[in-house]
């Protein structure tokens, strides 16, 4: 009984726990302790002063700050619902082939393939406003005479990185979706059918509630891991120009190696991870109450 | 440190014997059974010298383990981090003139190191460059960079342009000398989407340094002698006007705010850019028929004047030894070899700068004689504008104010701003930057 | 009869829509991904050309000058694609076996605050590597595990934990109970069992896990610049810098080292294909 002392789940939970915790918390705990100093990386000493809450308010009273903190918002709301639009729609058009579905569903994932470093200097070249591939496309069938600036108008930038992290990320979205409606019994389906329900209410009504728990795994997941589009954004714009697509992480990653100022940066780095925290358990708790609904709950 | 010194002399000697002069002219001592460890600077242009490093080995019995090779804003980014971890036993590093100030204590003062005519062997500009608080914290490289003007020869042989210019702008059209005549010919030359008068770096470090030296052509200070922000001047404001201008007129690529180096010279390559100021890594890329389109159509000038002098921001890459190093000697040696006159010579043969007074003349002779009109052209370019050649002012915080400024001149060029708001703004954050460091 | 001509033909339309949709949708997904391959085969002149050249010719240089030596272009590949292979290999084998625990632990024992255990080590995957890189550098550093391989798959394995945990967890929920209750009636012990009876049906998840685990591993660029340094433990993603200089850009050089990162995983992904999407379908949801 003695030797029974750690519970039997807490030892098969235990190899997790230690990895994360030698990984992931004591660097943060690290961070956290740094946020509070004017650690600067070049100056090493500086790391023992405490100057208390001075980088939050900092942070939190600069304009600049909170315009890349709502601009990373907008631009998680847009790209994760798209991704989640198009991924919808790339699994129907591909659940409804027959012939040659596997060769499909691996071209599917291809972007999934591309390292997000790659995927930045993949569109910014192909972004380019002078030799850029879209532009040429453009110029060449007559479409546009003009040269496009992608990467410098304020709309244009956006949509270019929003475009760029969809492509990379609807993959995501789409095979997970496609399991799902592999999963999909037939019965309520053929019912519907013979109900005379159209193919839209049949939608709606029955392989769309099926859907949600995959459409929330698909967002937690990639609510989980958004912040790699920082590799995409840095590469492609930067942040700019004049900040018109600075986002949290692009802020926080100048201000910590450029700058060298890692006290602040870190400061940054805790509003964005509470910021992936909100979005993760939002969507965490819409796929739990989904579940439920479908009586799969546990 | 003593015995070991002793112990090299003694087998100096005789490493010359063994090797009988393994093709060094110079003594680079012996170091038996010592290994540096080194982190240098990777990418193409930078790996021909590391080749010659089998040498030193073979000259000196010492060993050089490279422990790190990455390119250049990533290796800032390791030593920063290494800095702050403490790990920074290793011995040679890689370094530019940009960073050198902000790696305070990191690197020892070569000066103590070396003699004052060994040191006299380097172009003094570049020594100077490498000073900072009077310490000669690197040794300078074949890796000089400052910027020329390229232009495509061919619009200054058309008749018909030429008399249109003059109708136009009342004076004949030709190279341009002055920065003012470069504005008036790229609108004239401009031909949006397809063809554009010229185009600059516009983010991060390189449109602040394009900026900079603006600047100072135009005789205005980026910081005042207090180290207090500058560059809201009069002269400045005319420096980024004339950045404004081009940009409204767009004579230059609308996403020219986009554009860092890459961009810039896949443009002029491209063939669709009339002038372009530009560094002497492209110099051998843009007159290759296999990589450009403008080949044989490329000219190459000094490098236009502002209303009081010409622009010249200019670096160079160079190896440090850090404090922290267990065989400085061996370590100083390592660097001196890898700078010295036959390294130069070598790595320069792959067309970049040298930043020794001999090498200069050795390349600008060998390049007459060997019949390369394009590479004599381009030398005497870069021999006629390196003399006016200036580095960042050299202050820990460059850097950083860099960062402040360039959203700032951005925010002008697009049109957010106007000139004059966009620099007080950027002023305004420097000037907290320095007090914050406590200049005053 | 007319309704029933007009009925096949609304069918046959909507046969060719769904077709063309689809072509045009795989046309956004491949056109990008294809023109890296494309741009890998051609000269750097036509790459940046402008008026473009849309009849490429074809060239193997940049392939010939990265497998050439150094100061021609050529960059350590073998090197790069071995560590790369390592570190992706043993962080998702590890990653599985950990995963594969926890996940074993959170379906088949009741304990208190188990949404919240649960919830909480899912929270640490969200922890941007950026936030990450440097204080994690720093407690490397001090481990002396910097630029080892051992030190990349540890950051790894942290990383694809969550996920593995999650995935393998609603996977065994689906196994019945009694499956595991019948199998230690007849003398197994629950470790017998478990690799008799659950493991085998559990498959599938692992499979699909495990692939997530392989991709996220192989394409990881932010904690793998900060914690690799040499050639003896650079990854692929980050050799990619390599074609970069402090002026200049290799993007041919680059598309080919890209091609040579994008190929074995395509090929892995084929291959695994039908255990993916049994995989997520039972593990995910139904959980």
């Amino acid at each position: 009984m003695f030797r029974r002392r750690l519970p039997e789940w807490f030892v098969l939970l235990l190899p997790a726990i230690l990895v994360i915790a030698a990984v992931v918390l004591i660097p943060l705990l690290f961070s956290l302790y740094s946020s509070f100093t004017p650690y600067r990386l070049t100056r090493p000493s500086s790391l023992w002063r405490w100057v208390g809450t001075a980088n939050y308010e900092r942070i939190l009273t600069d304009a600049k700050f909170w315009s890349a903190f709502g601009r990373t918002v907008l631009f998680l709301t847009i790209v994760l619902n798209l991704e989640l639009v198009f991924g919808l729609g790339i699994a129907l058009l591909v659940n409804k082939v027959t012939w040659g579905q596997r060769t499909l569903r691996t071209v599917l994932m291809f972007p999934m393939m591309f390292s997000p470093i790659l995927v930045g200097f993949q569109f910014k070249f192909i972004f380019n406003d002078n030799v850029g591939l879209v532009n040429n496309v453009l110029q060449s069938t007559g479409i546009s005479d003009a040269a496009l600036p992608w990467l410098v108008d304020e709309k244009l930038a956006m949509f270019s990185i929003m475009f760029a992290e969809i492509w990379m990320s609807t993959s995501v979205f789409a095979i997970l979706i496609l399991a799902g409606l592999f999963a999909m019994p037939r019965d309520p389906l053929e019912a519907a059918k013979v109900d005379g329900c159209t193919a839209f209410q049949t939608f709606r009504h029955i392989t769309l509630p099926f859907l949600m728990p995959f459409i929330f795994i698909a967002m937690t997941i990639r609510s989980l891991d958004v912040a790699r589009a920082y590799d995409i954004v840095q590469i492609m714009t930067g942040g700019g120009p004049a900040r018109r697509t600075e986002l949290l992480w692009t802020l926080m990653a100048r201000t910590g190696y450029v700058d060298a100022r890692m006290g602040l940066a870190n400061a940054m780095g805790y509003v964005s991870i509470l910021l992936s925290i909100v979005f993760t358990v939002y969507f965490f708790r819409k796929l739990s109450a989904a579940r439920a609904e479908l009586g799969m709950g546990g | 440190m003593k015995k070991q010194s002793v112990k090299g002399l003694l087998l100096a000697g005789a490493a010359v014997l063994v090797a009988s002069e393994s093709a060094l002219a110079q003594d680079y001592g012996s170091f038996d059974g010592v290994t540096i460890e080194a982190k240098l600077i990777g990418g193409q242009q930078y790996e021909a010298l590391y080749g010659r490093i089998a040498d030193w080995e073979a000259a000196t019995g010492g060993k050089v383990e490279i422990i790190s090779k990455k390119s250049h804003f990533e290796i800032d980014k390791e030593i920063k981090s290494d800095m702050a971890a403490g790990t920074t036993n290793w011995c040679v590093g890689s370094n530019h003139s940009s960073f050198a100030p902000q790696y305070e204590g990191l690197y020892v003062d070569l000066n103590d190191h070396l003699s004052d005519e060994e040191i006299a062997g380097f172009v003094p500009g570049t020594i100077k460059a490498s000073t900072v608080d009077g310490e000669l914290l690197m040794l300078p490289r074949a890796q000089f960079d400052v910027s020329v003007l390229y232009y495509l020869k061919s619009n200054y042989t058309d008749a018909a342009k030429a008399a249109a210019f003059k109708q136009e702008y009342g004076y004949d059209l030709a190279v341009p000398e002055t920065w003012e005549q470069v504005k008036d010919q790229a609108i004239f030359f401009a031909d949006p989407p397809n063809f554009y008068g010229t185009q600059y770096a516009g983010k991060d470090e390189a449109i602040v340094g394009r900026f900079y030296e603006m600047l100072v052509a135009e005789g205005g200070q980026y910081l005042n002698d207090d180290k207090s922000p500058a560059f809201n001047s009069e002269a400045g404001q005319r420096a980024l006007q004339w950045f404004v201008d081009l940009y409204e007129a767009k004579a230059v690529p609308a996403g020219t705010t986009s554009y860092v180096w890459d961009d810039l010279g896949q443009g002029f390559a491209s063939g669709t850019v009339a002038l372009n100021l530009d560094w002497p890594g492209w110099a051998g890329f843009f007159n290759d028929p296999a990589s450009s389109k403008a080949a044989g159509n490329v000219g190459v000038a000094i490098q236009p004047m502002g209303s009081v002098t010409r622009t010249g921001w200019s670096g160079h890459h160079g190896f440090s030894v850090t404090s922290d190093c267990d065989n400085k000697e061996a370590a100083v040696s390592l660097v001196r070899f890898l700078t010295s006159e036959e390294s130069q010579l070598a790595e320069s043969a792959g067309g970049s700068l040298p930043t020794r007074s001999a090498v200069w003349e050795a390349n600008v002779k060998a390049a007459e004689a060997g019949g390369d009109a394009y590479r004599a052209e381009a030398l005497a370019a870069f021999a006629a504008g390196a003399e006016y050649a200036f580095a960042v002012p050299p202050i820990p915080e460059w850097g950083e104010s860099v960062n402040i400024v360039f959203p700032e001149l951005q925010a002008a060029i697009v049109g957010d701003k106007t000139v004059k708001e966009a620099l007080d703004d950027a002023v305004e954050g420097v000037d907290e930057l320095m007090q914050d460091a406590g200049y005053y | 009869m007319d309704r029933n001509l007009a009925h096949r033909n609304r069918r046959r339309a909507l046969k060719v829509a769904h077709f063309l949709t689809l072509f045009v949708v795989m046309s956004i997904i491949c056109i990008p991904g294809l023109w890296i391959v494309l741009n890998s085969f051609r000269p750097t002149v036509e790459i940046m050309a402008k008026p473009p050249v849309w009849t490429p010719s074809f060239t193997l240089e940049h392939y010939r000058a990265m497998f050439g030596g150094a100061g021609e272009g050529g960059v350590p590949v073998f090197s790069y694609f071995r560590n790369s292979l390592i570190v992706s290999v043993v962080s998702t084998a590890i990653a599985i076996l950990i995963g594969m625990s926890g996940g074993y632990a959170f379906a088949r024992y009741r304990f208190r605050g188990k949404a919240g255990w649960f919830v909480g080590l899912m929270l640490f995957r969200a922890v941007p590597g950026v936030a990450l890189s440097l204080p994690l550098f720093i407690v490397f550093a001090r481990l002396g595990i910097i630029d080892t391989h051992f030190g990349l798959i540890l950051a790894y394995v942290a990383m694809n934990v969550p996920f593995t945990i999650w995935l393998t967890d609603g996977f065994f929920r689906q196994i019945p109970k009694e499956l595991h209750e019948a199998a230690e009636i007849d003398g197994c012990t629950r470790w017998q069992a478990f690799w008799k009876v659950e493991f085998p049906v559990a498959r599938s998840g692992i499979a699909s896990a495990a692939i997530f685990a392989f991709l996220t591993s192989w394409n990881e660029f932010a904690l793998a610049s900060q914690l690799t340094r040499s050639v003896g433990s650079k990854t692929m993603p980050v050799g990619l810098l390599d074609f970069t200089a402090e002026f200049t850009i290799n993007w041919g050089g680059m598309c080919a080292l890209a091609v040579l990162m994008i190929v074995p995983a395509l090929i892995l992904t084929f291959i695994v294909q039908k255990h993916l999407i049994a995989g997520l379908t039972f593990g995910g949801v139904k959980g």
